[in-house]
């Protein structure tokens, strides 16, 4: 779709900021009552789902051009999802996240564009990787595995590392062992190692559309000639890429989150904790993994009306309200360890505050990249939690990078690490 | 045309009183306030006769003071501030203008008192909620715009509640009709369409009905108003909590309020308590030793659906609450019989008015706080009039909570012997001394009557500058209560 | 660009750069389409509000002051809003400046003993609620729900909810104002200004209350309002409010002291008696005729669409065919909700006794359907935290009330046929043409309340219908213009559709002054409006507001 195919939308929306708060339902306090990091930073109306809906009505009508500040508004989004959610609460016909997509797109498109993505961007397509890095040491986080090479060796299961645990030296242990977890599980698993490229995902939640679909058909490509059918992987985004955004292009395989693997494998007993880990936890939901990892469900339709004046859609569509990502696994996962004591924090789930780390936003806005992290390290201490956990690298990166700078003695670890520690 | 026959033009000989002995009935009152003669007395009949007197008064500026209540007055608010005034007595605008029960609302005019009214509610199966025993000639209007507290806070989510809609003649001599009363064409029209004058608020973005509220008829005079009122209670018990101290009844006063629970609710000591129930002086002193030190009384009444139960649960209740404090719920209290307190508390007073019982006369100090802090006050209170030759033993405290409970009315009743003029001297140094250091305390004189107006108005200068400016609007020519407030 | 380089300097000097813009696309973020929820007035296919001069963010009473002042020195119009829904909060002319409240969001204290909060303009619903339950007591819940700011709802608007007959009007419940005055002063009402404290708006002496608002607040078009002290109410639940479930169908459990039922009646003035009962015997915490905004002929199938997670917009028509969804159509269609809280057992099987004698002596039930273990729990939490309002706009995305009926229960529900009905059918004559939802005729919301203690209901009739629509957006104030025209006819004046047209015309802007003039004139009382504007002319001697705050200027 085109940003002009959000028209109705945008003369739809209800203006009433609900996008701006998780839930009102949820809201338990005055200080975690903010679901969006935009404008919980930057303050301007504009930042906001309903803020941007005007934004790019008032610009597809002619009536502003692009400047500075539009190009501020459109790109310091992290492409979270809570105003998604938080408009499914009511209003049943709004999707904000597409529109905000569609016009990021537009802006990548008519060349507005901020140097700190263009470089990134440059470097995937030479590259193939979000980090900055060179091509040749993709692999190099598997380096002494003692698992399969999916170009040498068949396996059934693919582990996709993606890019930060590829490139992250201080996370890439995380990565191994994921795939040692599953390996010694009685998975037959294999990695791609140097031959893995970036999925596209986070290109895409930039405004990079035609760089995701090179991603997405390389990668996709590589999998259907090796005959891969499932993919398992530890990074929310990639995961996000593979079920919701690979398959409208007709690329379907099963994905699975390494946690909904260690869940499923815990509960039929093939892995068996022998530790006891005293520790108090509280988990942060990657927005990738939970409100925009709900499945893809095809739809191809268009709305009509019935009674007069009630938007509806031919066939019936699918509404993607953050309920059916995965939150459980992760949970369950955690619970079942030894000792270990989850609290939650007071936004979690489909309406969890974002790491800041998405959408360009730890490229391009490192302050209110950090701020969001900063945001979220203060909620997971009310809790009381010495740890937070989380299933993303690009969450735990960021999350970690805001402790240091605060100088806080929170510790991050991945739901992985704290099973690895507890067998 | 001499002043005189204008006014009798107006409203006619027999309402233009001008003799010396009436004059001087109205050129003083029990207060300390300088007494000052006013020209003549004018007692219009109807709300077109205000207006007209009103308007009458501006190209003069000719002073006027609205006087709705029989004498004796106690607050100086009614003495006129500036000689050659005209006392504008509505007294005798006695109508209740229609009683509907079903919206349980009342309109009166201006001169309606208690004693009048209640009776005609009550055949309706109605009461209005009351300040503390008002004079029998108190008017309603003047006890609401007042700000007089009344006793049942639960029911008071504003603080002029049970006051609705008013119809003002503002110092200029404008009419307006305030709340959903000035929305409608005519009155009759309104009732026809089934709707009854209950809302306050506006017309518009104003609530014109509070620039009239403890005014002291210095913007405006209320020609009528509308009331709401309670349901009779079928059933209506009263409860004593008797305590050693006030400090004792702070805690089990808040969560009574805050579960809403009771209708009448408030504190008093001992010797108001002895000022209520005594009926000569030697029986006040005899009660204020049998009485206990403190207490709460508690009314808890059954109306409309399922009364008894009402009571009996919130009987059981409150017993449960009493004890968690310590303390307990009780019939009775050694001293004090429960019918003939709640005879009292629930009708306006006896001759003479019950604070004048004790020693002919009282000074009151009265303020708003919060309950929390009336202890605090009381043991000041009690200090500085000891400090001042006053036995603290002689002074009644009346504590109701206001607003279910976000506020506190505070009121220290002295009484002394107003013909003994070294006593009055002592006195009145006392009631200046003693205001001030409420105020220095946190005393909010909500109601400024003489002293209190500057102590005020010089600690909040924004709001008399504001309240200035209002006064410039309604009243350009001054010619209400000039010298009262701020004016 | 409308404010010179050096004008906006000195704002930016006040607020500081980040705080501050006139980019043009920014702007018209801050532009309200009046096509849209609650003008009460229109809708105008396409037409915005105007675009204002620049936004400003200010931080502290200190930078509004200077704001204020600056905006006087150079004659220009200013308007504060704080959460930016409905036309109200616009500017009405062209170089208007527009404050955005938004960093101005604390809570700066609540008192437990004494039951009051003070609040910056930003701090909404939800949140004070959320922080006053942790300590036992709760927030009167304006109308537009719990997204929206509750010093606007005092100071600014109307201030009513469905609470209201317990937890009282937001002009009652106010307890002081900090206002920097439309010339720049500050003014502290009640105790405040004495610097006492926050804990009573009346005095000394004639209570400045009433010069920040009446029935209405002054709608931002008189200074700007930076603290209000609100009294708060007692919460018998836990501290916090538990939602559970997959969205959007949030339920609460609570303990059995809190109830929900949905009230049936056999006539309307069965309906209308229930009120004066329910208001004699004092029960009930919150009253509401709610879910009938979706319609008479809706409301079943809504209620099981919002509390099914796997259901859309798209059930509608299927779920309408289900004899159990007819069912609760039927015993809904003189409805209204009500909740119950106790405060202790003894309290909460009272009151419930109550209420089942007050549907004895009326003949009305508890509607069986609603009491289903998830409605029943979706309508509680649904009633009690209201945070589902923009489901005033859930159809197609627009919504505007007409006719409106207030006063006592008895004024909307008499006549023969009762007034309801008559509005009732003339709206279902007008859904036959398609521009907008066919409801069923009475999509009537409005409170059992009113003010503090009860006393008046209103019937606001909502009206759904498409503002990306030209046709529909445009046969619905066709079908408004009609609606006034039936309410004069039939005595009752015109309605809710026209509230602002006084303030707010077809192009976005000022209503010409003779068009005010003439309503200002045709009210009960012109008084009134005249003394408004000599108050404006003494408060705002720069008239740096706008016409929202209405004042009449004919000769006199």
């Amino acid at each position: 779709m085109a940003l002009e195919d959000y028209k109705a939308d945008m003369e739809r929306c209800s203006q009433c900021s609900y996008c701006k708060w998780i839930p009102l339902d949820h809201v338990k306090s005055w200080r975690f009552a903010k679901g969006c990091p935009s404008i919980g930073y930057s303050n301007f109306l504009s930042y906001s789902a309903r803020g941007r809906y005007a934004v790019a009505l008032s610009l597809i009508n002619g009536q502003s051009t692009y400047t500075e500040k539009v190009k501020d508004i459109v790109y310091k989004c992290t492409t979270c999802g809570l105003c998604d959610v938080s408009d499914k609460i009511c209003r049943y016909n709004l999707e904000p996240l597409e529109m905000i997509h569609e016009l990021k797109f537009k802006l990548v498109e008519d060349g507005q564009l901020l140097p700190q993505n263009t470089a990134v961007i440059e470097n995937l397509r030479s590259q193939d990787n979000m980090m900055m890095e060179t091509k040749d040491g993709r692999g190099d986080w598997a380096e002494g595995l003692d698992v399969k090479r999916i170009a040498d060796e068949k396996a059934e299961v693919l582990f996709f590392a993606g890019c930060r645990f590829s490139y992250d030296k201080e996370l890439r242990e995380t990565a191994r062992t994921a795939v040692t977890l599953l390996k010694d599980a009685g998975v037959d698993i294999g990695v791609m190692g140097k031959d893995e490229t970036c999925c596209g995902g986070r290109a895409y939640d930039m405004g990079y559309k035609a760089e995701f679909l090179k991603c997405a058909e390389n990668t996709a490509g590589v999998w259907k000639a090796a005959g891969i059918k499932t993919i398992v992987t530890s990074c929310a985004d990639c995961y996000h890429a593979f079920s919701r955004l690979y398959p409208p292009l007709g690329e379907n395989f099963e994905v699975l989150h390494t946690v909904q693997y260690l869940d499923r494998l815990i509960k039929e007993g093939k892995i068996k904790f022998t530790r006891t880990l005293p520790l108090r936890v509280t988990y942060h939901d990657p927005c990738h993994l939970g409100r925009r990892g709900e499945p893809y469900v095809p739809w191809e339709g268009k709305e009509k009306k019935v009674k007069g004046q009630i938007v509806v859609y031919e066939p019936r569509k699918p509404r993607y309200n953050g309920a059916w990502g995965v939150y459980d696994p992760p949970r369950d996962v955690l619970r079942s360890i030894p000792g270990l004591e989850l609290v939650e924090m007071e936004r979690i789930r489909e309406y969890a505050w974002c790491c800041g780390a998405g959408g360009g936003a730890r490229e391009a806005f490192p302050k209110f990249s950090n701020w969001t992290a900063n945001e979220r390290i203060e909620e997971a201490e009310s809790t009381g939690a010495e740890v937070l956990v989380s299933a993303c690298g690009w969450c735990e990166r960021n999350l970690a990078d805001a402790i240091k700078n605060a100088g806080n003695g929170m510790k991050i670890y991945d739901v992985v690490d704290l099973v690895k520690q507890a067998i | 045309m001499t002043l005189e026959e204008a006014l009798t033009g107006i409203s006619g000989p027999e309402n233009v009183l001008s003799d010396p002995a009436t004059l001087e009935s109205y050129s003083q009152d029990l207060s300390f306030a300088k007494p000052i003669k006013p020209h003549a007395v004018v007692k219009p009949k109807t709300a077109d006769e205000v207006k007209a007197i009103v308007n009458w008064a501006n190209p003069s500026a000719t002073p006027l003071v609205p006087v709705s209540s029989g004498p004796p007055r106690f607050h100086g608010d009614t003495v006129p501030g500036v000689p050659g005034a005209v006392i504008v007595d509505l007294s005798g605008m006695k109508g209740i203008m229609r009683i509907d029960r079903r919206n349980r609302v009342a309109m009166i005019e201006a001169g309606v008192t208690y004693a009048q009214l209640q009776p005609e509610l009550e055949r309706e199966g109605m009461r209005l909620s009351m300040p503390l025993m008002p004079r029998a000639n108190k008017s309603v209007v003047a006890s609401l715009l007042e700000r007089e507290p009344i006793l049942i806070p639960r029911s008071q989510w504003a603080s002029l509640e049970p006051l609705r809609c008013t119809s003002i003649i503002w110092g200029d001599g404008k009419q307006l009709t305030t709340g959903d009363a000035g929305m409608w064409p005519s009155m009759e029209s309104a009732w026809q369409k089934k709707q009854a004058p209950a809302s306050p608020t506006g017309p518009g973005q104003t609530d014109y009905y509070r620039f009239v509220s403890a005014a002291q008829g210095s913007l405006g005079i209320v020609t009528w108003a509308s009331v709401k009122c309670e349901v009779f209670p079928e059933i209506h018990k009263l409860f004593f909590v008797p305590a050693g101290k006030p400090d004792d009844l702070i805690d089990f006063t808040y969560r009574i309020l805050r579960f809403r629970y009771a209708d009448e609710l408030f504190i008093l000591n001992n010797t108001s308590l002895a000022f209520i129930l005594g009926d000569s002086p030697e029986k006040i002193k005899s009660l204020t030793q049998e009485l206990p030190p403190w207490v709460a009384l508690v009314g808890i009444a059954g109306r409309s659906l399922l009364p008894e139960e009402r009571v009996a649960y919130q009987e059981k209740d409150i017993s449960d609450i009493a004890q968690e404090f310590g303390l307990r719920l009780l019939p009775t209290v050694p001293g004090a019989s429960n019918s003939a307190v709640m005879k009292a508390i629930l009708n306006p007073s006896l001759e003479p008015y019950w604070k004048l019982g004790y020693r002919g006369g009282y000074q009151d100090i009265l303020f708003i706080t919060t309950l929390n802090r009336t202890p605090e006050f009381i043991e000041t209170m009690s200090s500085l009039a000891e400090a001042g030759g006053y036995p603290s033993r002689d002074m009644g405290v009346y504590i109701q909570p206001l607003q279910q409970g976000s506020n506190c009315h505070c009121e220290f009743i002295l009484p002394f012997e107003r013909e003994d003029a070294a006593e009055a001297a002592r006195m009145q140094l006392l009631y200046t001394a003693a205001s001030d250091e409420m105020l220095k305390r946190g005393a909010f004189f909500s109601r400024p009557y003489g002293i209190w107006a500057d102590m005020a108005y010089n600690r909040g200068a924004q709001t008399r500058t504001v309240l200035r400016k209002i006064k410039g609007i309604f009243d350009p020519n001054n010619v209400m209560n000039p010298g009262k407030l701020c004016f | 660009m409308t404010l010179s380089k050096e004008v906006y300097r000195l704002f930016e000097d006040i607020v500081g750069t980040d705080n501050i813009t006139d980019d043009p696309a920014v702007l018209d973020s801050y532009r309200y389409p009046l096509s849209h929820t609650a003008i009460h007035m229109g809708p105008y296919y396409r037409v915005y509000t105007p675009r204002g001069a620049a936004v400003l963010l200010p931080g502290s009473t200190e930078e509004v002051q200077a704001i204020v002042r600056l905006c006087n020195k150079h004659r220009i119009r200013f308007k504060p809003s704080s959460t930016f829904w409905s036309a109200w909060g616009y500017p009405l002319e062209d170089d208007t400046i527009q404050l955005d409240m938004r960093r101005m969001d604390k809570i700066l204290e609540i008192d437990d003993k004494n039951n009051y909060a003070v609040v910056e303009p930003h701090v909404i619903g939800a949140t004070l609620q959320a922080e006053a339950m942790k300590v036992g007591l709760n927030t009167h819940m304006h109308g537009p729900g719990s997204s929206c700011s509750c010093l606007a709802s005092a100071t600014a608007l109307g201030g009513l909810g469905p609470d209201t007959l317990y937890m009282g009007h937001h002009n009652e419940n106010m307890l002081g104002t900090e206002w920097v005055m439309p010339d720049g002063e500050i003014l502290r009402v009640g105790t405040a200004g004495s610097g006492l404290g926050w804990f009573c708006a009346d005095g000394p002496g004639p209570s400045l209350k009433g010069l920040v608002r009446g029935m209405t607040g002054t709608n931002g078009s008189m200074g700007v309002f930076t603290k209000v002290a609100l009294k708060l109410y007692p919460w018998p639940g836990p501290a916090t409010l538990p939602a559970v479930g997959s969205p959007p169908a949030y339920k609460t459990e609570l303990p059995d002291n809190i109830r929900v039922y949905t009230l049936g009646f056999p006539s309307w003035k069965a309906w209308a008696d229930s009120c004066y009962l329910v208001w004699d015997s004092g029960i009930g915490y919150i009253a509401h005729r709610q879910f009938s905004m979706f319609g008479r002929d809706l409301k079943g199938a809504m209620v099981r669409i919002l509390s099914d997670p796997s259901k859309t917009l798209s059930d509608i028509e299927e779920l309408l065919e289900d004899l159990e969804v007819q069912k609760l159509n039927k015993d809904m269609e003189r409805d209204y909700q009500i909740v119950l809280a106790g405060m202790t057992p003894r309290d909460i099987e009272w009151q419930d006794r109550v209420l089942d004698k007050i549907l004895e002596e009326t003949g009305g039930w508890k509607v069986a359907g609603m009491m289903e273990p998830d409605l029943y729990n979706w309508s509680l939490l649904y009633m009690i935290r209201l945070g589902h309002k923009n489901l005033n706009l859930v159809y197609g995305g627009g919504y505007d009330g007409c006719f409106g009926l207030g006063g006592t229960p008895d004024y909307g529900t008499s006549d023969e046929p009762p007034r309801v009905e008559q509005a009732t059918a003339f709206k279902v004559e007008w859904e036959k043409k398609g521009n907008i939802v066919a409801s069923g005729g009475d999509a009537m919301m409005g409170g059992i309340g009113g003010m503090g203690g009860g006393g008046m209901t209103i019937w606001e009739n909502f009206t759904h219908f498409d503002p990306h629509n030209k046709e529909s957006t445009e046969g619905t104030l066709e079908f408004f213009n009609a609606v006034s025209k039936f309410g004069v006819e039939k005595g009752w004046g015109p309605g809710m559709e026209k509230m602002n047209e006084y303030a707010r015309w077809s192009d976005g802007k000022t209503t010409p002054k003779d068009v005010r003039d003439k309503i200002f004139l045709g009210s009960a009382q012109p008084e009134a409006f005249r003394y408004q504007r000599k108050i404006r002319e003494v408060f705002n001697p720069n008239d740096l507001g706008d016409a929202y705050y209405r004042t009449l200027d004919d000769p006199e």
